[in-house]
């Protein structure tokens, strides 16, 4: 890097000393593109190595008035002495220290021609010698400057090309700075720590300040900024990146920087171009060194809440620039960190990503979800279900065939807009000069198709694209969990004791995302999908297995009865799918759930679905429901009982024959079946025989103490004696789900305490008798206590009391002697001095 | 005349005995605690346990204070702490005597004087102090000697002392400084003769010959200073030298002066407040009423004074007799009711059970008191119910019904304090509800807040049928079912078990459904129960735990107690409907569960109660059903449903169903 700095201390004309920041390592600063760049143009690295290079050493030697090898020699036993007496010497600044990068030690004049950094003095030595050097190079005129300049980017990058002379020379110079700062160490060192925070902080906020001002003409502040983070004092450098996080936010333009190319390159550009073009690139560079910076600090504990927020920050106000797929990276791997803030953090960025892709055209999208797909894949599905929730914000396009007209009237209006920012990039000459015209029109075709990869808008067809993509990486992930759900469950089968819940985090949002997303499951994965359901909510062939085997808890089953059934639902119901076991699953469920350990919503969601919203049941079946539904209400709060009352009376609605039910003939149910007795723990509603039993259910629950149930069940008893056809005066057009959430605890709790009323009570005084205390403990309240006993107690009492009061007395009388014996020794004293006194007066008078 | 005596009298002790009156101060206070610190005491020490000693001194502070503020959930009623002594203020019931009532000397008197230190701790105290004295005496009698001068000197400082001490006293009553000396002279006039025992004897036999005899004011002056012997310092008090003496006055006065009264108002035994009140615009009432406010005030001394429970269970026994008289006297009756509802929450079961029947007895006779009353035992009763332990349960139990008692007298008034309060848990469990924070969460987890909520229900059972409370009832449920619902898991199985037996209280009381079984699945759940026995046999009990210790959760004790409370509650609740037609339906989910844990159980001990509940559930299943067989009306028909259940009851082969379900939780202990 020092080559690369010294050389261009020649070869900057009109630009003072500045250089992109070469932070970390030289791969750093070389990146790919840069070296794919040189390979592409060798010619140029040829006339790099070709420059005049006794030229430049003459500048160099110039500067330092003094032969070249004398220099030399000169400056390496300084440096030999220095470094003696820096072993000796415990170190003080790491920031100065010997291997502070070349770049770093750089100096930088702010604007008011101050030297803000501490190895300055040479800064102000190359300034004021560049100074001179420009003004001799001005003579040689623009088109000179302007090859010039294309070249200075080459070159900046091309130190490994470079001669060892150039080496020799950067280090004495290097070592020359390094004097220089070693006398502005002493004087730091004296500077307390605090001032040195305050100093910072001001710097930081007059920089962020210019910047925010005037972004163009300051652009290599951030340089500075960038420096500053890497302070020692992790204060100062979290105001550093919190600082560039807001510089970068107003900066960041709103289209991609792209890289240029060879031609553009040899072309001729305007100074505005140049200047515009050195903005671009020294923005980036930041930029890219300002990424690198925070994805290393997210590792450090310290700092890794505050770099996922700048990222975060970052991404959410520019998905569209540069580096996002970096930045993408880690938010989506904290995605499922263990601090809940951070995750929340990610979370939400990844989900406006989601729904606002406009500022990215989907791009952004599909790259989350690929690298949340590939998360999931890489650690087995053992993620925070945050992870996954994401998916839940995405959105899809129904038909997009019919955005293509829209896309396309937006299309030329963008297009107009981005050719009037690129225009005057491109070709500021051409206004000017008429030779320049015929460039514009060669110009325009490579901007053509430049702005095709540039602008935002998609044609449909690759709207489209992306979306399938998008979609076929989601439904990858939702069945990965899936299939590892069920490898689980399993292997685990075997396992006893291990904890249902936790073994598998992502299949509740998993399968909420399939309920949601599932009119967009293609038709060929439905029949593996359903069948994988099947086998997830548990269902065995009921001889064989054990249902506790299943280590998916009730929920969980319930919830996949639900996605099968929205997905058969939203597919028309065309699929030729046997959902029968999917019922028999709720039929079973419905007695293993419990309060509290399951959620009570998603099994009001498994009756909306499965049966209130269904058609016309089997008969069969439908009683099997019914009965079991009037069971269920008995035994569970009024909330769950409510949403089973209003499936039975749903199914009793549907299935008027079912009503037969209601009413007791002789011999139970009217309509029995192939099973004459009613078997309560059934585990097939075909073989339950529901329709021969009675709901006597329903005459308990009018008793029920919530009036909404019993009120309820009365209404429902009301249907024995309408016809088939008639149904009863509605009470509540609620669907099972609604009327859970109504009655729950959470709601009930939530909703404002009614003030209850003073009661009127019918006035009334109780007599004499007792209404709580039983006589038995009544027993012994007369205390005629024995004559003796009480007696001795009245003595033993009163010889107490006699006892303290003569003790009282004693005491009184004691203390007082004791002080009038004290007071004795002060009438001795009183005495003395007045004595004393008599014999002074006495003395005086005589 | 006798008014005025006795505030000269008060007066004059102020004056000259100021130090002593502080001290006096300091003592009664010491005293007041002294009762409950024994009662509380005594359950200490069954627990073994010395770590519950602070809290019991704090509810003891709160307690004598009064202090609401210092109590944890803010339930309890405001008070107003305004002391109405108007009527105690002015005199301390001293009467004058007449002179023909003789006092006789007592031979004896010398030993009387020694006996009282028989058992006295503080005797040898005395003694040494007595000996120093006379030592510190004779040093100073040897100064004097020495310097003559030094007397004077002394004389001098003495008096000076003095004059300081009535400075300091004549700027508190300076009105009254003028007659001071009078009162001096007046009072010492009859009273310094030694009380003897015959003299006691022989006025105790005056006056159960002949009530009305003068004697009755000399005794009763006697009984005011036997009861304000060792407080009061006025020379009076220290006519009583014998212990012998003492015990006369006191049982003589307790036992007789409530006949003696009743016939001198010529009134009889079931008099009521009324009657009293018109009384006292009669005649006579005049002549006897300083009697009776001096016997009644001196009595309300000796209360706060005593110590024994033993004699404060006598002394109330013998008093209520005479409650009928306190209503004559409002603010009399309020220091009383704050005394005696002090000692109803003291440990002491006999105790506690007389003060509250006197409580009782002043409060259905004086309705004005009745406001006092309730809210005084009711903050009284949330201070005591703060700490649960084995060995307050019965009390705290106790105390509950008590306050059931006491709140269902007028049952209008208290369903205001009743909506208030249930208000107020309302509240908090919102409070709680919402945040969900610790604190908050702490303020319903707590036995303030679950004893509160048990007051109620049972508050409610009582009184739910004669009166219609079902706003209440359904209040009340919703508080139960939001604790239960807040607190979820098998720490909390202690504060489930307690809300669902509340539940089935209610049930029982209101001949309302519900659905119980919900809330014992967790009890009824299987778990592994952790092999390796701990050491110690720590028994667990649930009556005395809301929270279960963290460590006891996977032992088997837990377990167990677990699965036994569940089968009680669980045949509690098939109790009550074990004749409804769809009992079958009431116990499918229970019986599914309840087999479950059969076959899963390692435990043996627990697999007996268990089948044995299963089995009886499944034979009343198929008496249900055999019966529900062969009737032939639909269960839409309410009436036919409710003779069904007074059919089934009637039958001789059912009868004894309901009968297992009491046995059960018996037979399992």
């Amino acid at each position: 890097m020092g080559k690369s700095s010294s050389k261009k201390k020649k070869d900057k004309v009109i630009l003072p000393p500045q250089l992109p920041p070469e932070v970390d390592d030289d791969d750093v600063v070389v990146s790919d593109e840069d070296v794919e760049f040189f390979r592409g143009n060798e010619g140029h690295a040829r006339a790099l190595a070709t420059l005049d290079r006794k030229s430049i050493d003459s500048y160099v030697t110039r500067v330092a008035h003094h032969d070249e090898d004398e220099v030399e020699r000169l400056y390496e036993e300084r440096e030999r002495r220095r470094k003696a007496v820096e072993a000796l010497r415990p170190k003080n600044h790491d920031d100065d220290d010997f291997e502070v990068d070349r770049v770093d030690a750089l100096p930088v004049k702010t604007l008011q021609g101050e030297l803000v950094y501490n190895n300055a003095k040479k800064a102000r030595f190359d300034d004021s010698s560049n100074n001179v050097e420009s003004k001799s190079e001005d003579k040689v005129g623009n088109s000179k400057q302007t090859i010039q300049k294309g070249e200075r980017k080459e070159k900046s990058k091309s130190k490994k090309g470079d001669g060892k002379l150039q080496n020799v020379q950067a280090q004495t110079e290097a070592s020359n700075g390094k004097l220089q700062s070693k006398v502005l160490e002493e004087v730091k060192e004296e500077l307390s720590a605090e001032e040195l925070f305050e100093k910072k902080k001001a710097q930081l906020a007059e920089i962020g300040m210019s910047m925010l001002e005037d972004p163009e003409s300051h652009i290599r502040s951030l340089n500075d900024m960038l420096n500053i983070c890497n302070d020692k004092d992790q204060k100062v450098v979290k105001l550093g990146l919190m600082s560039l996080l807001a510089v970068f936010r107003d900066i960041i333009p709103s289209y991609r920087i792209r890289q240029l190319t060879e031609k553009e390159l040899t072309v001729e550009v305007s100074k505005d171009v140049k200047k515009m073009r050195y903005y671009e690139y020294t923005l980036l560079r930041s930029y890219k060194a300002y990424l690198q910076k925070l994805i290393s600090l997210e590792k450090q504990p310290n700092f890794s809440a505050l770099a996922v927020r700048c990222m975060c920050t970052l991404l959410d106000t520019a998905p569209h620039f540069n580096f996002r797929e970096s930045i993408l990276a880690s938010v989506a791997r904290n995605l499922s960190s263990p601090d809940d803030a951070v995750r929340k953090m990610c979370c939400e960025t990844i989900r406006s990503l989601f729904v606002d892709e406009g500022k990215h055209r989907g791009e952004a999208t599909i790259e989350a979800v690929r690298l949340i797909a590939d998360h999931v894949k890489l650690n087995d599905c053992q993620l925070h279900p945050d992870s996954i929730e994401v998916f839940l914000s995405l959105r899809f396009d129904d038909d997009l065939g019919k955005d293509d007209r829209e896309e396309e009237k937006g299309k030329p209006k963008k297009n107009k807009r981005r050719q009037n920012q690129e225009v005057p990039k491109q070709l500021p000459v051409s206004d000017n000069k008429k030779a320049k015209q015929e460039l514009i029109s060669k110009a325009r075709e490579e901007v053509d198709a430049e702005l095709r990869s540039v602008s935002f808008t998609l044609d449909p067809k690759e709207r489209r694209r992306i979306q399938k993509e998008t979609l076929s990486a989601l439904f990858e992930t939702y069945f990965r969990i899936l299939k590892h759900s069920m490898s689980i469950s399993n292997s685990r089968g075997k396992v006893i004791n291990v904890s249902p819940d936790g073994s598998h985090p992502l299949l509740a949002p998993c399968l909420e995302g399939l309920g949601k997303f599932s009119h967009l499951i293609d038709l060929d994965f439905m029949g593996e999908l359903v069948a994988c359901l099947k086998k997830l909510s548990g269902y065995t062939d009921h001889h064989s297995g054990i249902v506790h085997d299943n280590t998916l808890n009730v929920s969980e089953r319930l919830q996949c009865c639900i996605v099968a059934f929205k997905v058969w639902r939203s597919n028309l119901e065309a699929l030729n799918v046997d959902l029968q076991d999917f019922f028999v699953q709720l039929f079973n469920l419905i007695l293993e759930y419990w309060p509290d350990r399951d959620r009570g919503e998603v099994l009001a969601d498994a009756l909306k679905t499965l049966l209130w919203e269904g058609k016309q049941q089997d008969m069969i079946r439908a009683a099997a429901f019914i009965k079991r539904l009037a069971t269920f209400a008995l035994s569970f709060g009024s909330a769950e009982a409510m949403a089973a009352l209003i499936t039975l009376k749903h199914l009793l609605q549907k299935n008027s024959k079912c009503r037969n039910m209601l009413e007791n003939d002789s011999g139970g149910g009217s309509l029995s079946c192939l099973v004459a007795k009613y078997d309560p723990e059934a585990k097939d509603p075909y073989l339950s025989g529901g329709l021969a039993s009675v709901l006597w259910e329903l005459s308990l629950l009018q008793k029920h103490y919530d009036s909404s149930v019993s009120s309820m069940a009365s209404n429902i008893l009301s249907m024995a004696n309408l016809n088939p056809t008639q149904n009863p005066v509605p009470i509540s057009n609620a669907n099972p789900l609604e009327a859970y959430r109504d009655l729950s605890m959470e709601r009930k709790l939530s909703k404002p305490a009614n003030k209850l009323l003073p009661l009127n009570c019918r006035k009334k005084r109780r007599g004499k008798e007792f209404v709580a205390l039983s006589p038995a403990a009544l027993e012994g309240s007369d205390c005629v206590a024995g004559g003796d006993e009480l007696k001795e107690k009245l003595k033993n009492h009163f010889a107490v009391l006699r006892g303290i009061s003569e003790n009282e007395r004693l005491r009184a009388e004691l203390n007082h002697t004791l002080s009038s014996i004290n007071l004795y020794k002060e009438y001795k004293k009183q005495k003395k001095s007045r004595k004393s006194k008599a014999v002074k007066k006495k003395v005086s008078r005589a | 005349m006798a008014k005025k005596l006795g505030k000269k009298a008060r007066k004059f002790a102020r004056k000259h005995l100021q130090s002593a009156a502080k001290r006096n101060r300091k003592q009664r206070s010491q005293f007041a605690r002294r009762p409950r610190r024994g009662g509380n005491g005594r359950g200490n020490e069954r627990d073994g346990d010395g770590d519950d000693e602070m809290p019991q001194r704090a509810i003891d502070n709160v307690m004598n204070n009064g202090d609401a503020a210092a109590l944890v959930n803010g339930l309890e009623f405001p008070e107003d702490e305004c002391e109405l002594n108007s009527d105690l203020s002015d005199s301390d019931g001293y009467l004058s005597e007449d002179s023909e009532c003789l006092y006789y000397s007592d031979s004896e008197d010398g030993n009387a004087v020694n006996d009282c230190f028989v058992q006295d701790g503080l005797d040898g105290e005395n003694d040494k102090m007595n000996t120093e004295i006379k030592k510190q005496k004779k040093k100073l009698n040897k100064l004097m000697d020495k310097d003559p001068e030094f007397a004077n000197y002394l004389e001098k400082w003495q008096s000076e002392l003095k004059s300081d001490g009535s400075k300091e006293d004549s700027d508190e009553d300076e009105m009254d400084s003028v007659d001071n000396d009078a009162d001096s002279s007046d009072e010492n006039l009859s009273n310094d003769k030694i009380l003897t025992r015959k003299t006691i004897s022989e006025w105790c036999q005056l006056v159960a010959k002949e009530p009305k005899a003068p004697s009755l004011r000399s005794l009763l002056n006697a009984y005011r200073d036997a009861c304000r012997f060792g407080v009061s310092k006025s020379p009076s008090v220290q006519r009583i030298q014998s212990t012998e003496v003492f015990h006369q006055i006191i049982t003589f006065v307790l036992s007789e002066a409530d006949n003696i009264f009743h016939a001198l108002l010529e009134i009889s035994d079931d008099v009521n407040k009324g009657k009293i009140m018109n009384l006292r615009s009669a005649k006579k009432w005049k002549t006897i009423e300083p009697l009776v406010k001096s016997y009644l005030q001196n009595s309300l001394d000796l209360l706060s004074q005593l110590t024994d429970n033993q004699i404060l269970a006598f002394v109330l026994t013998r008093l209520r007799a005479s409650a009928v008289l306190f209503s004559a006297y409002p603010s009399t009756s309020r220091r009383l009711l704050k005394i005696l509802i002090r000692l109803w929450a003291s440990g002491d079961h006999n105790l506690s059970l007389s003060s509250f029947l006197m409580i009782r007895e002043v409060a259905s006779l004086l309705p004005e008191c009745l406001d006092l009353c309730l809210n005084k035992s009711y903050n009284t009763y949330l201070a005591s119910s703060k700490l649960v332990n084995e060995g307050n349960i019965k009390h705290i139990d106790f105390l509950m019904d008590c306050l059931v008692e006491l709140y269902s007298l007028d049952v209008q008034k208290s369903c205001e304090r009743a909506t208030t309060s249930i208000g107020q848990l309302n509240a908090i469990l919102r409070q709680a509800c919402k945040t969900k924070e610790k604190e908050d969460l702490r303020k319903v987890d707590n036995w303030q807040y679950i004893n509160c909520v048990n007051l109620w229900v049972r508050f409610l059972c009582c009184n739910y049928k004669d009166y219609n409370m079902h706003p209440l009832l359904s209040s009340v449920v919703q508080i139960i079912r939001g604790v239960a619902h807040l607190f979820p898991g098998t720490r909390y199985l202690p504060l489930r078990l307690r809300l669902v037996q509340m539940l089935n209280e209610l049930s029982s009381c209101s001949q309302m459904f519900f659905p119980i079984p919900s809330l014992l699945f967790d009890c009824l759940e299987f778990r592994d129960t952790s092999q390796k026995e701990q050491g110690q046999k720590a028994k667990v009990n649930f009556s005395s735990l809301l929270k279960v210790p963290k460590n006891m959760l996977k032992s088997r004790d837990f377990h167990e107690e677990c699965i036994l409370s569940a089968i009680d509650v669980l045949s509690a609740h098939f109790a009550q409907w074990c004749y409804h037609v769809s009992f079958p339906e009431v116990a499918t989910i229970p019986l599914i569960l309840l087999k479950r844990l059969h076959e899963q159980t390692t435990i043996e001990s627990l697999r007996r109660p268990i089948k044995r509940l299963i089995d009886q559930v499944d034979e009343n299943k198929n008496i249900v059903e055999r019966k529900r067989d062969g009737v032939s009306f639909s269960p839409n028909d309410t009436t036919s449903v409710e003779s069904f259940v007074q059919d089934l009851q009637a039958e001789k082969s059912s009868a004894k169903i309901s009968q297992f379900y009491k046995i059960v939780p018996k037979k399992l202990r």
